[in-house]
């Protein structure tokens, strides 16, 4: 196992350190029309939980809409949704706490990835996540004919006891990284697309590759309108939130 | 003029104190003490069988049971969710490791220290110690979302090529629980092997089968004496650090967590103290239940033990509100919005009754009673007081644990806990330290007697000028 | 050679077993061919019996020595075994592997000290041995070994001594 080679990775992380993949979200443009959830949660196998796990805050969407009031009742104004799903952090608090490694950081892809079969379930990452974006499986929720057939098989099935999140579609990175090579050429911007990117009808999010400069993602991210979500705490969050337009 | 001056106290021929009424001035030969130790441990009245029967019955139903039928339909059927995601089982975690302190505390420390009160009740305490790390150990593995590959946390070359995150304050944890764990119990068994050798003499039938095996083929020789003490004595010193190292690495599964309320550089120490808060206070309550119901019990755990507990449980109670106001302080005056938020849910939350019941319970309730020495040596006063206190220690937990969690930095995501079966199992650890403890009451002996034996040989009376004191001498 | 037999005096407490084991000496019984049986710690210098030799320490030492070394192949050797980085930290992190390094060492040495006392006691050893249930109730034991001819010496001093009884070992099953 000695000759398990990886690249060469880069412990002191920096501000400069942008990562691979990256996702601008518009507030000004997002609706909170949920079809993001909703595409998430078919492209990756999410589980059913049933009206009264979610209510005990047992839902297990890998990327919610938040929403919120602002002032005091009757005199509210609400404030812009703010889809928020894994952050996929440069220096990730979710990841040294597991103690089986099921928590890891991908080198190749810069992703913050959850190992599901690797999982004991001590749910050490989901407190340490600043973001609360990882969902546990409470149960092995039902599944009824014919849910099954609605499975995707690129993505592995998850089991009662192990934690999960988003993980920006890797599968479609890989999928296109594959074509691209097999074709012979480099991936184009905007070529992937996860699945919430591909749904969103008001075109409030995207993706890309935050360490070309000339992407779409990137021009946005720099563009003066960008947030990032508890950026004081140096998680070097890969999503940025845009804002005040 | 003649020179006259008042006595500043009365002159004292004769010592208040009838000296009997300490242990270690009361002594009585080997022989008969052995035969009380001996008795108290055979005699087993139906009592005890409907007790070991019903506790028997709750841990099957509500420990075993609960548990597999957790196991089966997963942590849903507990109370944890998102934001909770740890919940009542490590309350339960942190509380009995808490009380597996007071154990090493008294039977280490006070053995380091040479107080010469610990002696009859250094195995009560020890036993407690193992026991209650069983129940912690319990706890983690009832917490664990696929408790069926726990053992991927143990460090062993495997077919997976993959060896476990020691960056994980978990896995500190793990090594820090097992080696606690380990070396407790084998410090729980030297000073065990010259009272088991004691009990094979006087046994028969199974009995004397168990305590053969178990004292080895101890005699007594001056070898076996020496390696013992020698050993005990290397126990006593090095268990005490890992005893330390244990409740801190414990705080820091909470103090290094990039959460609100959590982060605080004083939780090692402020978790320290509060695990010998309830330790201490759980000696003392199995200490009067012991005296209470066992034969012959009277002789050896007098109020003067009682006396000595109580002052400690009192120091230990002012320390605690120390670190309490310590981390209160800090996080306070920091004016960080979460920790403030944090706070503010403590005080005034849902559960704000548990947090005022918490300042009550450890403080106010140890601070007014114990500083008298009449209450402190009244067992069953002292008893209320313990469960009190072991009361407002289980609350702490779970204001640090679940209230802690409820809110966090994403105010869309904050959400009550409400215990589900996380009840049922913990009554179920409780009967099972419970039935642990009474069954190892009757199967070795309780008192060390080599123990009294030798403080009693080392306790006279000398007198200087007319006063007559307790002295002691060392022995060792 | 001459013929021996081992005797074992039961005296009732220190004084005058340690008288005897001084009378004994006085008598040539070397101190190595003597053994006290005692249900307390008795100390060797209240018998007057040279200092005994025990290797716990020592293995104690040897056992910590080996339980660092443990930690470090956990803390540093490990992670290098299979690398995978984690949320930004380095490899091989200090701090955790002090703690890591600490617990073991700790761990390897109370281990080796609860073997030492296996090891020095040669327990568990479930033979039958010279023995006398009473030394549990407080009575101290001498066994020594004396010429068969000069028995009945041995045993009259034994017993002006205060010794309870005198009598050749009884080799019984623990």
């Amino acid at each position: 196992m000695s000759k398990h080679k990886i690249p060469e990775y880069n412990t002191s992380w920096s501000e400069e350190e942008q990562g691979r993949w990256g996702m601008v979200i518009d507030q000004d443009l997002c609706t909170g029309c949920q079809a993001c959830v909703v595409a998430c949660a078919m492209e990756n196998n999410i589980s059913f939980v049933g009206e009264e796990d979610v209510v005990y805050g047992r839902a297990m969407h890998w990327i919610r809409v938040e929403r919120f009031w602002e002032g005091e009742y009757p005199e509210v104004k609400a404030t812009d949704f703010q889809p928020v799903m894994c952050q996929q952090c440069g220096s990730a608090p979710c990841e040294p706490v597991c103690p089986v490694f099921a928590s890891v950081h991908s080198q190749s892809e810069e992703l913050n990835l959850q190992v599901y079969n690797r999982c004991v379930g001590t749910r050490y990452c989901a407190n340490n996540c600043p973001y609360q974006v990882r969902v546990f499986n409470w149960r092995d929720w039902e599944r009824p004919e014919p849910l099954n057939n609605q499975l995707n098989p690129t993505v592995t099935v998850r089991q009662r006891g192990v934690m999960e999140k988003c993980t920006f579609c890797v599968q479609r990175i890989h999928e296109a990284e594959d074509s691209a090579q097999s074709e012979g050429r480099e991936l184009v911007d905007g070529e992937v697309q996860p699945a919430c990117v591909q749904a969103c009808p008001a075109d409030a999010i995207v993706f890309g590759r935050i360490d070309d400069p000339e992407s779409e993602v990137s021009k946005l991210t720099k563009g003066g309108r960008g947030v990032q979500l508890l950026e004081d705490l140096g998680t070097q969050p890969r999503v940025t939130y845009l804002k005040g337009g | 003029m003649a020179v006259s001056a008042k006595p500043l106290s009365h002159p004292q021929v004769e010592m208040h104190h009838d000296p009997r009424q300490y242990l270690m001035l009361d002594p009585r030969p080997r022989g008969e003490m052995n035969e009380m130790v001996m008795d108290s441990m055979l005699s087993i009245s139906w009592k005890f069988w409907v007790a070991a029967g019903i506790l028997g019955i709750i841990v099957l139903v509500c420990l075993f049971g609960a548990w597999g039928y957790m196991i089966f339909e997963g942590l849903g059927v507990a109370g944890t969710n998102r934001p909770a995601y740890w919940g009542i089982f490590l309350v339960n975690t942190v509380f009995w490791i808490g009380i597996s302190h007071a154990g090493t505390f008294v039977s280490a420390l006070l053995r380091v220290f040479k107080a010469e009160f610990r002696r009859p009740f250094t195995r009560a305490a020890e036993l407690m110690t193992t026991f209650g790390l069983v129940q912690a150990g319990l706890s983690i593995f009832m917490h664990m979302g696929r408790v069926w590959l726990s053992y991927w946390m143990f460090p062993y070359p495997n077919q997976r090529g993959l060896w476990p995150n020691f960056h994980s304050p978990l896995m500190w944890d793990f090594l820090a629980i097992n080696t606690y764990l380990l070396a407790s119990t084998m410090y729980l068994f030297l000073p065990l092997i010259p009272d088991v050798a004691m009990a094979r003499d006087r046994s028969t039938g199974w009995r004397k089968n168990l305590y053969r095996i178990l004292s080895l083929g101890f005699r007594g020789t001056e070898g076996e004496w020496t390696h013992l003490r020698h050993a005990m004595n290397i126990f006593a010193f090095a268990i005490l650090p890992v005893m330390f190292s244990v409740h801190t690495i414990v705080s820091w599964d909470f103090a290094v967590a990039t959460r609100p309320g959590w982060s605080s550089t004083i939780f090692g120490p402020y978790f320290v103290i509060g695990a010998l808060h309830s330790g201490i206070a759980a000696v003392a309550m199995v200490l009067i239940v012991i005296r209470a119901i066992m034969k012959n019990m009277k002789y050896f755990i007098r109020p003067e033990h009682f006396d000595a507990l109580g002052k400690l449980m009192l120091i230990v109670s002012m320390a605690w509100a120390y670190f309490f106001f310590n981390d209160y302080m800090v996080q306070w005056y920091g004016g960080d919005k979460w920790t403030d938020q944090l706070l503010h849910f403590h005080e005034a939350g849902l559960l704000g009754w548990m947090w005022l019941g918490m300042l009550i319970l450890n403080i106010a309730i140890p601070w007014l009673t114990l500083w008298n020495k009449k209450i402190r040596s009244n067992p069953w006063i002292l008893f209320i007081v313990g469960l009190l206190i072991n009361v407002g220690m289980w609350f702490e937990r779970y204001i640090i644990i679940p209230i802690s969690l409820t809110v966090n930095r994403m105010p869309f995501t904050w959400r009550e806990y409400v215990p589900g079966i996380e009840v049922l199992l913990t009554i179920g650890t409780f009967a099972f330290f419970i039935l642990l403890y009474m069954m190892a009451t009757k199967l070795i002996p309780i008192v060390p007697v080599w123990e009294v034996q030798e403080g009693q040989m080392a306790h006279s009376l000398r007198r200087f000028g007319r006063e007559t004191v307790i002295s002691v001498s060392e022995l060792e | 050679m001459t013929e021996t037999t081992t005797l074992l005096a039961v005296f009732p407490d220190l004084e005058p077993a340690a008288d005897g084991i001084e009378q004994l000496r006085s008598l040539g019984v070397a101190d190595e061919n003597m053994n006290v049986i005692a249900g307390i710690p008795v100390t060797e210098a209240m018998l007057g019996r040279p200092r005994q030799w025990s290797n716990v320490p020592r293995l104690a030492g040897g056992g910590a020595v080996t339980g660092f070394f443990i930690g470090l192949f956990l803390a540093v050797g490990t992670p290098n075994l299979y690398p995978i980085l984690v949320g930004g930290q380095p490899l091989i992190p200090i701090p955790p592997s002090i703690v890591v390094v600490f617990e073991m060492t700790m761990l390897g040495m109370l281990i080796a000290t609860f073997l030492g006392v296996f090891l020095d006691s040669y327990f568990p050893s479930y033979s039958p041995k010279e023995y006398v249930p009473e030394i549990s109730d407080g009575k101290i034991a001498v066994l020594f070994n004396c010429p068969d001819k000069k028995q009945k010496e041995f045993v009259k001093a034994m017993t002006t001594l205060g010794a309870e009884s005198v009598k050749p070992a009884e080799v019984q099953k623990l």
